[in-house]
């Protein structure tokens, strides 16, 4: 009984019937009348239609199964690299030459070769150095994300004094200069974390922990300032106000109301700062401020293997060749799910 | 007054099986309940002004010293043209803004200046339908939850009876109670307006504050939806403060009458008084500039009132009689005294705020003509 023009009398005279039938008081509980026989609805909420649009850009399945595959290879590395038979982080000095050349391109132990001077293992590296790219990457990004929404809730929803020292707090994270600070601050932060003699994995660990520490400091500042707009804008909705006139407390408004309705641009924003990490931390590693040997990166590779690119390109673009696929791809997929969220692109 | 903290408040008793052929009982014969007083309630908003080296903060006097009462089971219309201070009014009454200056006297107790944690029990009793029906629900949520919200908020029904009490008030509102979960992007301006209707009345509030609740809706969805409304009304007996700039829904829908011009009520009087004997010259001017449909079927047009000149600002607005820059009767004493609201001759319960009152009869064709 779809509500129609002109049919309110119609509608009242049931009302009337289901009145009855409840007794005469509003309050008292009916069954819920006619639930049988009538077929039941099939409803999607706006998150749910999201995704069914974005099943249908054929470019971001296509990223999101590269992006999958690539996980999947990162999950997998040990077992890809026992499949030729490899470690990476074993060297191989009986296959250099003189000249600080490996002595042969490929062979059936080396799928990709081996670098030059210390003669790893080029495939092996490659799979392993999936692992801290995305490891970092993703849990930076989340933590950005986790804190950005909540600073940037609290300063649009509340306001005031609030808003302003928040406001003060992503204004200077955002003016400092963050590749000279990380330049700067990632070895000393790895010295002092590290402790006097740390073993040669601890080195690593805290090296992956100053990075992600770095990264989040330079980016949770962009998601507050996203999501603290998008709030001031949502706090002026009429559904925040009904919560409000209904007498719903702050932290149900800010979290039940507010929140849901931010889902897409989390959601994006986490898309878009995965590439852009992996991108920055490769960048670090390259410079010589990330992770250093003998961890397999792919930044840190790409560097190793610049002086022998004539003569050897493809230890340096085994790996450039990965970044740039992985950044691609997960550029291209945030992307695509920016437009399914947003309801005003078409395409 | 009331205890909020116990049970003892009874839901409103419906007999809707009699309502339909009952007969409304009409304020003046019996005695006034007075619900919420209003008492010269104001709300400035700061205002920053770019001018100079230092920015200078002024007030905008959106509402402006307003005072009205409401009575169990009345309906008080607010009219006045856009920016007159109609919708602060609403949302000052429902607490969502806080006053400037002046009381609001509801239970009791004043609530101008409550905290909100005091406000909760009180904010069951004044609910509030909104202006836009696709702004006023929550897109993420389905129906169930969007109303169930409004029942888990104030522990009106155990968790076990909130899907069959949330379909008994979309039957009620007269929607499908199939449709429970639904998101509302599923339904239409007119069903969702229903939905906003469900979820004001799902807390059984004394008071609605209804902003505009037909002003985005079709002509013949608003009839359906002015139906309810009045169904509504008469049967669960909830005091309305009905905002609209539609006069002829107003005049259909309400008791009383309260007209509004740059944040001050200018004349406040029953639904009678003011459409067929207007004292103020803005109360005449509005009545005569609505669309007399007489007029297309041949009948010689009313004269109309032109007004000139724009609404003044609210922020810098005119000294004495704030309609005095538009009105044709203005005199001196207007620019220099400002006119109290005061009775009409022998009409306690119609008051005006002007120097000059003066009946003015057939400003708005006859609706009962046509």
């Amino acid at each position: 009984m779809t509500v129609g023009p002109g049919d309110v009398n119609s509608t009242l005279d049931e009302v009337a019937a289901a009145g009855n039938e409840a007794g005469s008081s509003l309050r008292a509980a009916t069954g819920s009348p006619g639930d049988s026989g009538r077929k039941k609805l099939e409803s999607r909420s706006p998150v749910q239609i999201a995704f069914a649009r974005l099943r249908r850009d054929k470019i971001a399945m296509v990223c999101a199964v590269i992006v999958v595959l690539f996980v999947l290879m990162g999950i997998f590395a040990p077992l890809l690299a026992g499949l030729e038979g490899q470690s990476p982080t074993a060297t191989h000095y009986d296959l250099i030459g003189n000249d600080n050349l490996p002595s042969f391109y490929t062979n059936g132990q080396h799928w990709l070769g081996i670098t030059s001077s210390n003669g790893y293992d080029v495939f092996a590296r490659f799979v392993y150095g999936i692992r801290p790219s995305f490891l970092i990457a993703i849990s930076a990004s989340i933590v950005t994300t986790v804190i950005g929404v909540v600073l940037g809730l609290l300063a649009g929803f509340l306001g005031g004094w609030v808003d302003r020292v928040i406001g003060w707090l992503t204004d200077f994270s955002l003016s400092l200069p963050i590749l000279l600070m990380a330049i700067a601050l990632v070895p000393v932060m790895s010295q002092y974390l590290a402790g006097s003699e740390p073993s040669q994995s601890q080195v690593q660990q805290v090296r992956i922990v100053v990075l992600m520490i770095v990264l989040v400091f330079s980016g949770w500042a962009g998601t507050c300032r996203l999501v603290r707009g998008e709030t001031l804008a949502l706090r002026q909705r009429e559904f925040v106000q009904a919560a409000r006139a209904l007498g719903a407390p702050t932290g149900r408004v800010l979290f039940k109301e507010v929140l849901p309705n931010l889902t897409s641009i989390i959601l994006v924003s986490i898309t878009l700062a995965i590439p852009a990490y992996i991108g920055a931390e490769a960048g670090l590693s390259y410079l010589g401020v990330g992770l250093t040997l003998p961890t397999a990166d792919w930044g840190l590779d790409i560097s190793l293997a610049q002086d022998q690119m004539q003569a050897f390109p493809l230890p340096l673009l085994v790996p450039l060749i990965g970044l740039l696929i992985a950044v691609l791809c997960l550029s291209l997929l945030g992307d695509a799910i920016s437009d399914a969220f947003n309801p005003n692109t078409r395409r | 007054m009331t205890d909020y903290t116990s049970d003892a408040v009874e839901p409103p008793v419906v007999d809707i099986s009699k309502s339909a052929g009952g007969t409304i009982v009409h304020e003046s014969s019996r005695e006034r309940e007075i619900l919420l007083t209003v008492t010269d309630v104001a709300k400035y908003f700061p205002v920053k002004e770019y001018s100079g080296l230092f920015p200078k903060t002024l007030q905008t006097r959106a509402v402006d010293g307003v005072s009205f009462d409401l009575a169990k089971g009345e309906t008080l219309g607010l009219v006045g043209e856009s920016g007159c201070g109609k919708t602060t009014t609403g949302r000052l009454i429902t607490r969502l803004i806080e006053p400037s200056a002046g009381s609001i006297e509801f239970g009791g107790r004043d609530i101008a200046h409550m905290k909100e944690k005091d406000l909760r029990p009180m904010r069951r009793d004044i609910q509030m339908i909104f202006q836009d029906p696709y702004g006023s629900l929550n897109p993420r949520f389905t129906v169930l939850k969007i109303i169930g919200a409004a029942l888990e908020i104030h522990d009106m029904v155990p968790k076990s009876q909130v899907k069959p009490r949330v379909q008994e008030l979309l039957e009620l509102v007269g929607l499908n109670p199939e449709h429970v979960n639904r998101y509302p992007n599923e339904f239409s301006g007119g069903q969702r307006q229903r939905i906003g209707i469900a979820r004001a009345l799902a807390v059984e509030p004394k008071v609605v504050v209804a902003d505009e609740p037909v002003s985005a809706l079709d002509v013949s969805i608003q009839a359906q939806v002015m139906n309810l409304m009045s169904k509504l009304r008469r049967e669960l007996g909830i005091a309305f403060v009905f905002i609209a700039h539609d006069l002829g829904i107003v005049r259909h829908f309400c008791d009383r009458i309260a007209v509004m011009y740059l944040g001050k009520v200018m004349e406040i009087g029953d639904r009678e008084d003011i459409y067929e004997k207007p004292q103020h010259p803005y109360t005449q001017a509005l009545l005569s500039a609505a669309p007399d449909l007489n007029v297309v079927r041949g009948a010689v047009p009313n004269e109309r009132i032109r007004l000139i000149g724009d609404v003044p600002s609210p922020i810098d607005p005119p000294s004495g009689c704030r309609f005095r820059t538009r009105c044709w009767k203005a005199q001196e004493i207007c620019a220099a005294e400002e006119p109290p609201l005061e009775p009409a001759k022998d009409k306690p319960k119609h008051t005006i705020a002007c120097h000059f009152p003066e009946v003015k009869t057939e400003l708005v064709a006859d609706v009962e003509a046509s």
